[in-house]
């Protein structure tokens, strides 16, 4: 069966290795000046907590040299929709749209061995192709993850181990899609509004509680000191912690302009405070962790469904 | 020896439409069956069924000892070539044969080997002629060494000369394996010369089943003066009926000699009872004299 699915498969496997290559060249490009940069600046003695003097304008200077690269390079998230949707959605839709299921289903390997062991394998080398690609992505990150930190979607869902897990789940997403619909393009569509939308419910509904955020109150600005941390909330509070609506915010400060005072200064003298919720940047890995877990758990959901589907009606 | 294919009252519903009804069979060991019906009448259903591509609706199949959907690892035992004999088109025919030795542990290069002497290894499925597709497919399904070979519609693009070749191919791999062999097809020709086993369907029932030699036995035409019918000694049912003129003719089936000089006993061609099976039930009307061989599909 491992030849089976070589030779099935084998100008996709070709295809993502060109990608990954292309893309490593691409990070190699993009990625040497940014840190020749950093290292050029050193940058790394401006890094939170400690700033010394004059990092706001080498930081800002840094950001909005590199910055759209970044911006880019957040688009690495549609990766592992298009393995969902060019590897697994075809895997079954084909075979059945073209009638050679009849074929490949009456010799002597079970229905079920077939579409495991294809189903594995290729979740075997997307998973491999994932971690070369989240390596890649970590180096070329680190300059902006040292001022910016991972936790925050931008960052988080392009490198570390959820990518591996986003990718499997897209695979088993698009098998299972094409076992229902039996149509290569119905199953490509299904698949993708299907992964966008379990990813966007996990990041929006999910991730912001895989452990209880912390919680803190200041005066004045938010701080550069969580600058690497995923800020949840971030609201106006008065001095009996009640919060502060935007409208009254913005009438507060409009009042400060037209009295010529500082509005931060006003804001501070109403006794007024900032309150933030937070996931503080240590807990990456767990939070990669636990992703990566549910992903990986959806995923071997969808093909358990799968092989039910297939047993159930098979034609 | 157990038959290798029985089926137990099945019938099979896609959405409202019964493609099969209360099917009831016993396949002979070593047999080669022909199983025939106009289009639409379930011969492919019936084998889907077999080889466990679908689910029965209802009843009970038993393929060479086994329920082909609990047990799918019969399949090792049962060559399918489905209709128009489907294969990766981007395979070459080394690939498909690779293809079939993977995916079959008891594999036999010999057998196979046999079928693809005129085919290049490095020819693409897509670039085959039909004929040379259904070898290769054959090839396949014989590799396995199957005790049972199903075969949809075989024939169904080839040209009267590689049909000839192709079913000359078959029957020589076939003595050598000693397997049970069903052909479906929907054009009687082609299965006539072979079977010694028929089961016809038509509507998703089965019409007929037996051995050729029985059915040939069992079955007369009676032709004589048009008369009104009443029971005819010897005659178990009238198959059909046919007038031209004074004169009309009967398909009967016997169960018993028919002394009543008044008819005219003749034999049947196993082509010919096969297609009054298959004709409709109810015959058009009246049509002017046929000359020359009475045929019982128009």
């Amino acid at each position: 069966m491992a030849w089976v699915t070589w030779r099935q498969h084998r100008h996709q496997l070709l295809i993502g290795l060109a990608l990954i290559v292309g893309l490593a060249l691409a990070a190699l490009i993009t990625g040497l000046p940014m840190r020749t940069a950093y290292q050029r600046e050193a940058l790394s003695s401006c890094l939170p907590p400690t700033a010394r003097s004059g990092c706001d304008i080498i930081v800002r200077h840094f950001q909005s040299e590199f910055g759209s690269r970044v911006d880019i390079a957040r688009y690495l998230i549609l990766l592992p929709a298009l393995v969902g949707m060019f590897v697994g959605a075809p895997l079954l839709a084909r075979e059945l749209e073209q009638g050679t299921h009849r074929f490949a289903w009456t010799q002597s390997v079970t229905r079920r061995r077939w579409l495991l062991t294809k189903t594995l394998l290729l979740a075997l080398a997307v998973t491999l192709s994932a971690l070369v690609l989240s390596a890649i992505v970590m180096w070329w990150r680190q300059p902006f993850d040292g001022l910016e930190g991972r936790m925050s979607p931008s960052g988080f869902e392009i490198q570390g181990l959820v990518v591996p897990a986003y990718a499997v789940f897209a695979l088993a997403l698009g098998v299972l899609a094409g076992a229902a619909l039996r149509r290569s393009l119905a199953a490509i569509s299904l698949t993708l509004v299907a992964f966008v939308a379990v990813r966007l419910a996990v990041a929006k509904l999910l991730r912001p509680r895989y452990d209880s955020p912390e919680h803190e109150t200041m005066a004045g600005l938010v701080p550069g000191a969580h600058a690497r941390d995923w800020v949840l909330s971030n609201s106006l509070v008065d001095a009996v912690g009640r919060q502060i609506s935007a409208g009254r915010e913005d009438l507060a400060i409009l009042h400060a302009q037209q009295a010529r005072i500082d509005p931060q200064e006003y804001l501070l003298s109403l006794g007024w405070r900032r309150a933030l919720s937070f996931q503080p940047a240590e807990q990456f890995w767990t939070f990669q962790a636990i992703e990566a877990g549910i992903f990986f758990a959806f995923a071997a959901a969808l093909l358990v469904t799968t092989v039910w589907l297939l047993q159930r009606s098979p034609s | 020896m157990t038959p290798p294919l029985v089926m137990h009252g099945v019938g099979k519903r896609f959405r409202r439409r019964w493609a099969l009804r209360d099917c009831t069979l016993a396949i002979p060991e070593r047999a080669i069956v022909g199983l025939a019906g106009p289009n639409g009448a379930g011969k492919s259903t019936l084998l889907g069924l077999t080889v466990g591509l679908f689910a029965p609706t209802e009843g009970r199949i038993d393929v060479l000892g086994r329920d082909p959907r609990r047990r799918q690892d019969v399949l090792a035992d049962v060559g399918y070539v489905a209709r128009d004999a489907p294969l990766y088109r981007t395979f070459t025919v080394r690939d498909t044969i690779e293809f079939a030795r993977a995916t079959n542990p008891g594999w036999d290069e010999s057998i196979a080997s046999e079928f693809l002497t005129r085919l290049s290894a490095d020819d693409r499925v897509s670039t085959l002629s039909a004929g040379e597709r259904a070898r290769l497919a054959l090839a396949v399904a014989l590799g396995k060494r199957p005790a049972l070979l199903l075969l949809d519609e075989p024939f169904a693009r080839l040209d009267p000369l590689a049909a000839r070749e192709f079913l000359q191919l078959l029957m020589d791999g076939v003595s050598e394996l000693e397997a049970t062999v069903v052909i479906a097809s929907h054009v009687v020709a082609d299965i006539e010369r072979v079977s010694d086993h028929i089961v016809l369907l038509s509507e998703g029932h089965v019409r007929l089943e037996g051995s050729v030699e029985e059915l040939l036995s069992s079955h007369r035409l009676l032709t004589g003066a048009a008369r009104p019918l009443g029971r005819i000694p010897g005659v178990q049912e009238i198959v059909r009926e046919r007038h031209s003129g004074r004169q009309m003719t009967l398909l009967a089936r016997l169960n018993g000699r028919v002394v009543d000089p008044s008819w005219s006993v003749d034999e049947i061609g196993l082509e010919d009872l096969l297609l009054a099976y298959m004709a409709p039930e109810r015959l058009p009307g009246p049509t002017a004299p046929e000359k020359g061989r009475l045929r019982w599909h128009g």
